[in-house]
């Protein structure tokens, strides 16, 4: 393409725009409006991913010991956890070492079960704490272990861990749906919006058919426009969105610390990367679209 | 330079919605030709076919010695580089004043900015209305709206001058100047075909006068009259 079409077809969308101000202000505005939510869902999506990742890390399966196991079930036991094909880390805890754990949990007032720090008076079990290569495994391979010789019971936060992954599960399906429905929606709206400008410019492309313009040269300023329509959308939410997410995660680690947020600048960059190029993907399939069945060259 | 032969144009499918039925027509450079007849006589439709909006349910049309017909969609633009059209309605953006609405002709083909400074004046000259080339169209009369347009369709310098009623929406006085600068036009080289029913403008010129009736081309006059009868 020519520099001077280019500058041309720039300079007639720019015209358009600004031309059909309050209607190009309309569509900027619903544009912007659809990539919030898109935008704010995006962020709201990735924190809870992480938030639920670091909680799925912490999930582990509690396996205690017989008490009467002998050494050998009990080096059996460990084998075979060991070769459990599921099995990411098999880590063995010993009552003495449960009862150190006890103790310093206790703090103050460790001095309470100091009398059952000895080997014989220990009441706590032999355990290992085991980590499943993938955690939504654990329920399963809880159940499959459960069987072996010396074991006495498996503790896995049963009746937690399920909802969990569930709810993790349906947030990112609906998630996606959402996503989706948006993006259609911006395609339709900027479709739209193309739509009455072919419309309104209808004069001016019959004119253009009739002193020989070629299709593509009538077509790319209604291509830019959309293009320039989904950049300035975009924009917009992303200074919305940088600067109350900034403020939330200030408000966050205020107030309830205990929940870490992603930092704002691993969120934004990953924001401007994919919303920029989103909307003006968006800006330039709707218009594609209109162009396709309203311009008839 | 336009060669026709046994062109139908059928809307529809039904009889009732014949155009133009087994026209034969050839049109040398440099000819002045007035196609003339009541409304629905086929005027509009011939012309149509000509800028290859249309395509005949029968019959070639040849222009430049090709056969439009035939042309791909990506061509067709350049075929309409080498004829302009002026409409009864004008056609002129109203938000641009006279020199952009001419130069917008040259804009859409690529021409550069310094052969449309040098170009646009210069057709404006020609039509006589370069004094008005700052002014908006609404500032304009109806007969000088008309030079613009023909200004625009000439401004590329195209082979064919066509015109669809010109004069259609102007008074008498107005309309024989307007008929006077396609002559002008004419006598410098450009092929004119003018479609139009104003009687007394093709009786005053003496041209060639096609009349269409009912689809039909009825009579072939070099010199020709348009008389009552039709």
């Amino acid at each position: 393409m020519h520099i001077r079409s280019l500058l041309y077809f720039f300079g007639e969308a720019l015209k358009s725009i600004l031309r059909n101000g309050w209607m190009s202000l309309a569509s900027i505005a619903v544009v912007a409006i659809t990539l919030l939510i898109l935008g704010s869902f995006m962020v709201l999506n990735r924190n809870v991913n992480e938030i639920t990742r670091h909680i799925k890390e912490d999930v582990q399966i509690v396996l205690y010991v017989q008490e009467e196991a002998t050494a050998a079930v009990q080096m059996e036991l460990q084998q075979q956890l060991i070769a459990h094909p599921e099995m990411q880390e098999v880590r063995f805890v010993s009552k003495s070492e449960a009862m150190e754990r006890l103790m310093d949990r206790l703090g103050d007032r460790a001095h309470l079960v100091e009398y059952y720090m000895n080997e014989e008076s220990n009441p706590l079990r032999n355990s290992y704490e085991l980590r499943t290569r993938i955690p939504e495994d654990i329920p399963q391979v809880a159940r499959e272990i459960e069987r072996y010789p010396g074991v006495d019971y498996v503790d896995y936060g049963s009746g937690v861990v399920e909802p969990l992954f569930q709810f993790t599960g349906v947030v990112r399906w609906v998630g996606l749906l959402f996503m989706g429905g948006l993006a259609v929606t911006a395609v339709f709206l900027i479709s739209h919006t193309i739509r009455l400008t072919v419309y309104i410019r209808r004069k001016e492309i019959m004119i253009m058919k009739y002193v020989g313009a070629t299709e593509w040269f009538i077509r790319w300023p209604f291509i830019f426009e959309g293009l320039i329509l989904g950049f300035v959308g975009a924009l917009i939410p992303i200074f919305i969105i940088q600067y109350s997410y900034q403020t939330s995660v200030l408000w966050m680690q205020e107030n309830i610390y205990f929940i870490s947020m992603l930092p704002p600048e691993a969120v934004m960059q990953e924001l401007v990367t994919l919303l920029i190029p989103l909307g003006m993907i968006l800006g330039v399939v709707g218009s594609g679209i209109s162009v396709r069945r309203f311009l008839k060259v | 330079m336009i060669e026709i032969h046994h062109l139908d144009k059928q809307y529809g499918n039904d009889r009732e919605g014949t155009a133009l039925h087994d026209i034969n027509l050839v049109i040398d450079r440099g000819e002045f030709v007035f196609i003339v007849g009541p409304s629905g006589a086929g005027k509009s439709t011939l012309m149509k076919l000509f800028m290859r909006e249309i395509l005949p349910t029968r019959g070639s049309i040849k222009i430049f010695g090709r056969d439009i017909t035939r042309l791909k969609n990506r061509q067709i633009p350049f075929l309409r580089r080498n004829i302009g059209m002026v409409f009864q309605d004008f056609r002129l953006l109203s938000d641009r004043n006279v020199f952009d609405n001419v130069a917008f002709a040259l804009q859409v083909i690529g021409t550069t900015r310094r052969e449309i400074r040098k170009r646009v004046p210069a057709a404006l000259e020609m039509v006589g209305i370069k004094d008005q080339m700052w002014k908006k169209p609404d500032e304009l009369s109806g007969g000088e709206q008309q030079r613009v347009s023909v200004a625009r369709a000439l401004v590329n310098r195209p082979a064919v001058l066509m015109a669809d009623e010109p004069t259609g929406n102007l008074d008498p006085q107005t309309a024989s100047g307007i008929m006077d600068l396609f002559n002008e036009i004419n006598v410098r080289g450009t092929t004119v075909i003018v479609a139009t029913h104003a009687k007394e403008q093709v009786n005053r010129l003496q041209k060639r006068v096609i009349i269409l009736e009912n689809g039909c081309m009825v009579s072939d006059q070099e010199r020709g009259v348009y008389c009552n009868a039709y």
